[in-house]
């Protein structure tokens, strides 16, 4: 399968631990993490975006979605 | 003049962090908790002293024995079981058990006590990051950080543990935060998280799927019993005709006397189901994750197959294996939906196929004492004693294995392994669990290698007399490495050959429990009728030869073509 760069738009809760929470799950899984920035949302500052690009086959990429979507503090996820 | 929300406020009782903990978990309808007292969680045994009428506590010898106890209740009653332990060494002696919990998604909640929090990341004395330390291996977890958090963090943490797929929950509570105090709001217990509908076209797609299937094989694990599912289970089979074979964690889901019943699937699977399942043009499956030790070789698990997945964890689909299709949702709704749109099927050849293989089964794989206290002979006459509710725990090796293939279970929630870790000592603490939730005498196949891991919990069934009978089968070996070792290491049996001479009926006297020795299945029957009739845990140590070995077996990452069978 081909890998493939991709970036993802992650709102989570600004709770303890929540950017501990998804590098984590990266290492844990055995993804990679190629870039990554954090912004508290301007319009609800209990919320930060997480701009991420990793890169993996469509599976990988398809993985690393649906485990994010797991976790409690993860709001939302998306493609972009 | 007060405002609404501060009059709102006032009629709230005032109380400290740590009767709030204790009244929330006592209106969660928690009256029974495992744990080890310790510094940092002091308040919080004190509250446990002061409700002493409404929760009982267990003390364990160590905090692993409490986790493993909590998540044994937790898999034996479907309820969440609660654990709690200081901090530092006592919040990092649960890791193996909430490890062991999240791999078997059993709905156990840690407390853990802290430092207070102005000497939090000071490296204190029994400072340690639970909460870091526990994120790989908790659905969710907490350190309370302001006090009028603290219930509804508790609230949450039930409701996580129980909500779709259940995993364990860790809550973090600085000592501060157990004395500081707060309104009290009640502490009720809130509705599950609601999980998103079942998507209709995908149910269509899979009834279409099983329609055309001319051999159907059904696949199914501990999700059917997490689900409360095993009814529903048994209409779908019926319905399709399929045989059902079962992961370790669905094994209880199906009564060993419906004639669909395979038995285990995977390594150390029946001959029926490997064969079968190798054979089916359609593996259906039901709350599985298609572990490695379950599939063997993926591209051949496949091969001839197509895979329907249906799962209530959305991230399981096509994780490790590729499905032809899915559905994602709770398996009781998803399955009689699914029944109702299936057609009724029968398969006279596909059965008597199945009839075969089960026949030939039978008669391969046969131990090398198998007249006398073999572990096929301890197994099955040990069940006759006991009854279709006891629950059954296991430690991790042949025993474990062994107790999978013979042991005839009927009910769901009655076998607590330790599947997906594979925690050797997780057996003594989990048929705690089992004996205190279940209410009655709980049984432990164990080897002689678990049983040296945690050993001294012996001493908390005694303690609080507790009726565990406990089977050592006892080959003064590491049985399951050193299998390894003779099929795939040349015979170099490195520490494998323990040959101590510890004494398991001094040892159980020594904790105040009684024991006796068996040699031969006479000498078995006669403890066993002691050992159900003791008011308190029970060892018997039976000696069996050290050669056994776990049959069949498909290798590691092999395929049916690879099966040994004798």
């Amino acid at each position: 399968m081909e890998i493939r760069k991709f970036t993802l738009s992650i709102i989570v809760m600004n709770k303890f631990g929540v950017l501990h929470r998804i590098s984590g799950l990266f290492s844990k899984r055995g993804y990679n993490i190629d870039s990554l920035t954090v912004n508290v949302m301007p319009e609800d500052e209990r919320m930060s975006r997480i701009i991420m690009t990793s890169s993996g086959d469509d599976a990988t990429r398809e993985q690393i979605i649906k485990q994010l979507e797991k976790l409690h503090d993860v709001k939302e996820v998306k493609l972009i | 003049m007060l405002d609404a929300s501060s009059k709102n406020q006032n009629q709230h009782e005032t109380m400290s962090g740590a009767a709030i903990l204790i009244e929330t978990l006592i209106n969660h309808g928690v009256d029974e908790v495992f744990g080890f007292p310790g510094g940092a969680v002091l308040n919080i045994y004190d509250e446990l002293y002061k409700h002493r009428g409404k929760i009982r506590h267990y003390i364990t010898c160590h905090e692993q024995g409490a986790a493993h106890a909590a998540d044994g209740y937790a898999r034996a009653t479907g309820r969440p079981g609660v654990v709690i332990a200081t901090s530092g060494p006592g919040a990092t002696n649960l890791v193996t058990g909430i490890a062991t919990a999240y791999l078997d998604s059993s709905p156990v909640i840690a407390i853990t006590g802290n430092v207070a929090l102005p000497l939090i990341g000071k490296d204190s004395f029994q400072e340690v990051d639970i909460a870091g330390i526990t994120m790989p291996i908790t659905k969710h977890n907490y350190i309370v950080k302001d006090i009028n958090e603290l219930e509804d963090i508790i609230c949450e943490a039930f409701q996580i543990a129980q909500s779709g797929r259940p995993g364990p929950v860790l809550i973090d509570i600085p000592k501060d935060i157990q004395i500081q105090k707060a309104a009290f709001k009640g502490g009720k217990a809130r509705p599950l998280f609601p999980l998103p509908p079942i998507n209709q076209s995908s149910i269509e797609e899979a009834a279409k799927l099983i329609n055309e299937s001319k051999k159907p094989y059904i696949y199914a694990g501990g999700g059917i019993i997490s689900s409360r599912a095993a009814a529903e289970l048994m209409a779908f089979a019926d319905k399709i005709d399929a045989p059902i074979g079962s992961s370790m964690m669905g094994l209880s889901a199906v009564p060993y006397t419906s004639e669909r019943r395979l038995g285990m699937t995977g390594m150390h699977g029946t001959y029926a189901s490997s064969m079968l399942g190798a054979e089916s043009d359609l593996i259906i499956g039901i709350g599985v994750r298609f572990s490695d030790r379950a599939t063997g070789d993926k591209s051949k698990y496949q091969e001839n197959t197509k895979i329907l997945h249906i799962d209530i964890d959305h991230s399981e689909i096509d994780k490790n294996i590729k499905s032809y299709t899915s559905v994602i949702g709770d398996i009781k709704e998803i399955l009689p939906r699914l029944t109702e749109m299936v057609d009724q099927r029968t398969f006279k050849k596909w059965k008597d196929v199945a009839a075969e293989y089960k026949k030939i089964g039978k008669e391969c794989s046969r131990g090398l004492n198998e007249d006398g206290l073999h572990p096929k002979n301890i197994i099955k006459t040990v069940r006759q004693y006991a009854n279709d509710d006891t629950v059954v725990a296991t430690d991790v090796g042949q025993h474990q294995m062994w107790t999978a293939q013979y042991y005839e279970f009927t009910k769901p929630r009655t076998f607590l392994t330790s599947g997906g870790l594979g925690t050797m000592g997780f057996g003594m603490g989990a048929a705690i669990g089992g004996a205190v939730g279940g209410k009655k005498r709980s049984i432990l196949f164990t080897g002689d290698g678990s049983f040296h891991m945690n050993m001294n919990e012996l001493a908390t069934a005694v303690m609080h007399r507790l009726p565990v009978v406990v089977i050592i089968m006892d080959n003064r070996v590491l049985g399951m490495v050193r299998q390894w070792q003779k099929l795939f290491y040349e015979e170099h049996y490195s520490n494998t050959t323990m040959d101590r001479v510890t004494d398991y009926v001094k040892v159980a006297e020594g904790f105040g429990a009684a024991g006796c020795k068996a040699e031969t299945m006479q000498e078995l029957e006669t403890a066993l009728e002691k050992a159900f009739a003791t008011d308190g845990p029970y060892v018997i140590d039976c000696i069996i030869d050290k050669d056994e070995r776990v049959l069949p077996m498909i290798p590691p990452n092999g395929s049916i073509d690879n099966i040994i069978t004798n």
